[in-house]
């Protein structure tokens, strides 16, 4: 049994998980603390498989007293409990399921934090005004609006019009209701479902609101494939978007796909890969940004604060060359299977450029990239950001023809990226100086520095490029960690 | 025939809400100082506790910090801050 809300993020995450927990000797039941009508929509938006009951006037819940919602309860035949879990906690879940004899029900790279915590049970809530709640509840509907359908004056040029309204400075295609929605039929949902609420004005994105940007952007209908993962991973409380489209820095959300919808979209990951070339590399990023922009109001004239932007804020989408990386791919590193398509996220710099043409081995083809590495945030600050070293097809040739595997590449970079103690001065204040106090001493190359990142895993490695040209590159980060962005790997769906 | 578009943008109509009446003295109000933790915060903001307290008189000042700069203040922060007279939001680098 799961106590639950139906406004609670926590358990709208995780009520779903008890779908996959099937068993003729498990009675899976949801008692729900809210009315038959939100109910209702909570089970319907989230596809619950399972019996879910109202209880009424909290009485159940009184009973059993959760603090927390939600509760999972392991009751035996006589209605005895065996067991509790509270709130959102993937390794707590599958510990529940193999109490009961059942395979793990929640896997660990889904997209999905491994823990979350709850919201207090309502019983414990003091009263609420109904205002309160109608409001509430229009944060949390999973189903928005129909979108307005314009129609424009004869005399109105639809594109002149378009460029005016709704995009930033380049033109863009009208949105005509028959384009979108053939766009919005590729997704199989409802127009009005709500696939996330955009920073930083929270703006609903609507399946067929995402549909209008892609169309303005150019996107073949086939791409909400990506599009749909790509805002919920956009939103996903780890990345922070609305810090990075707030911020005064740099950062540009960098778009990373990976796996079989490289192919069967026709995503780019060879020679100019920052660039211009094809169309599904080029329009999802385009289509990203315009919702950025329209939904989510980050518009780079107002509240986007950035000092100097970022080029990227045009479009930034790249595929792994998967093909000429020697290593497993990125998205394997991240934890999914080969075959699953994946989408990242990463709050990124634009990037800066490495070239090393002369070095004979792997290790001092590293070595120079490490230089890089030193520089990224600010050259003097240690420990705080991360970065991604795009690795072109040659220069990741040379370093797995000497024999060095992708986790000891990350783990060279780490030991070999340090900023040296001279360039540290006790009487200047400078930005990454005032924090030595909690630098690593390390020694590279014979010579006292201060190690640049925490961890290996602050690395990123990311093959792509054109197999012609020892061309590599380096990307900062924004603030990372719990108190900046984190990085975000979705799974695509198949086609 | 005329063109018909979708409106891809965010329609949610936002209302102004009426900012509180102006404090027509600071002598004895309770005043909270919220610090964004950004580096620098605290100089700023220690310098206006002075000011606050020896030239304007004001009662109980309440110090909090958010646990970054980079988000949202927390429900509990906001919940500290509530029943304040006055709130100075320290914004530093």
């Amino acid at each position: 049994m799961v106590i639950f809300e139906t406004d609670c993020p926590t358990c709208q995450l995780a009520l779903p998980y008890l779908n996959s927990l099937k068993s003729d000797f498990i009675q899976v039941i949801g008692l729900s603390q809210d009315d038959e009508r939100s109910t209702r929509d909570f089970v319907t938006q989230l596809k619950i498989s399972y019996p879910v009951e109202l209880d009424s006037g909290l009485k159940i819940s009184r009973a059993y007293d959760p603090h927390n919602v939600p509760t999972f309860y392991v009751l035996d035949e006589n209605g005895q409990v065996q067991r509790t879990l509270v709130g959102f906690d993937k390794e707590g879940l599958n510990d529940l399921a193999a109490a009961l004899g059942h395979p793990p029900i929640a896997p660990p790279n889904d997209g999905a934090p491994q823990w979350k915590p709850g919201c207090s049970s309502r019983h414990l809530e003091p009263e609420r005004q109904s205002s309160m709640q109608e409001s509430s509840a229009k944060l949390l509907r999973r189903v928005g609006d129909p979108a307005t359908r314009i129609t424009l004056r004869d005399e109105e040029d639809p594109f002149e019009y378009c460029r005016r309204k709704f995009g930033d400075a380049l033109p863009v295609i009208p949105p005509t209701a028959e384009k979108v929605d053939a766009m919005v039929r590729t997704s199989g949902l409802a127009p009005e479902t709500i696939i996330a609420r955009v920073p930083p004005f929270y703006g609903e994105a609507t399946v067929e609101k995402i549909a209008a940007n892609a169309v303005m952007a150019g996107c073949a209908p086939e791409m909400m494939r990506v599009l749909l993962p790509l805002m919920r991973a956009a939103c996903d409380e780890r990345f922070n978007l609305h810090g990075v489209q707030a911020t005064t820095h740099f950062a540009a959300p960098l778009v990373m796909i990976n796996g079989p919808v490289r192919q069967e979209l026709g995503f780019w990951s060879k020679q100019n890969v920052f660039s211009n070339v094809v169309r599904a590399n080029s329009s999802l990023g385009r289509a990203f940004q315009l919702i950025l922009l329209n939904i989510g109001g980050g518009r780079p004239d107002g509240i986007d604060m950035s000092a100097l932007g970022n080029p990227g804020k045009f479009s930034f989408c790249i595929a792994e060359n998967e093909e000429e990386n020697p290593w497993e791919p990125f998205h394997v590193t991240r934890g999914l299977n080969r075959e699953q398509s994946a989408v990242s996220l990463f709050a990124a710099e634009p990037p800066r450029g490495v070239s090393e043409h002369t070095a004979p081995a792997g290790k001092t083809v590293l070595e120079t990239i490490s230089f890089a590495l030193a520089t990224v945030w600010s050259y003097r600050t240690c420990l705080m950001p991360e970065a991604i070293v795009v690795l072109c097809p040659e220069h990741v040739k040379t370093i797995h023809r000497d024999g060095i595997t992708k986790e000891q590449a990350r783990q060279f970079l780490f030991e070999n990226t340090g900023v040296p103690l001279r360039h540290y001065s006790k009487e200047e204040r400078a930005e990454g100086t005032q924090l030595v106090a909690n630098y690593k001493e390390i020694t590279v190359r014979g010579e006292k520095c201060y190690q640049k990142f925490r961890s290996p895993e602050q690395i990123h490695i990311f093959v792509a490029g054109g197999t012609a040209g020892k061309f590599s590159a380096v990307i900062g980060s924004w603030s990372t960690g719990p108190a900046g962005s984190q990085m975000v790997t979705y799974p695509i769906p198949d086609r | 025939m005329p063109v018909t578009i979708v409106h891809p943008g965010n329609e949610s109509v936002t209302k102004a809400a009426n900012p509180p009446a102006r404090l027509a003295s600071l002598k004895g109000k309770k005043i909270g100082l919220l610090d964004i933790s950004k580096p620098g915060g605290n100089f700023f903001l220690d310098r206006l506790e002075e000011i606050l307290r020896s030239k304007y008189g004001a009662g109980d000042i309440l110090r909090t910090k958010k646990p970054t700069f980079s988000k949202n203040a927390p429900p509990q922060i906001i919940e500290q801050l509530r029943g304040m007279d006055a709130v100075v939001e320290g914004l530093a680098d």
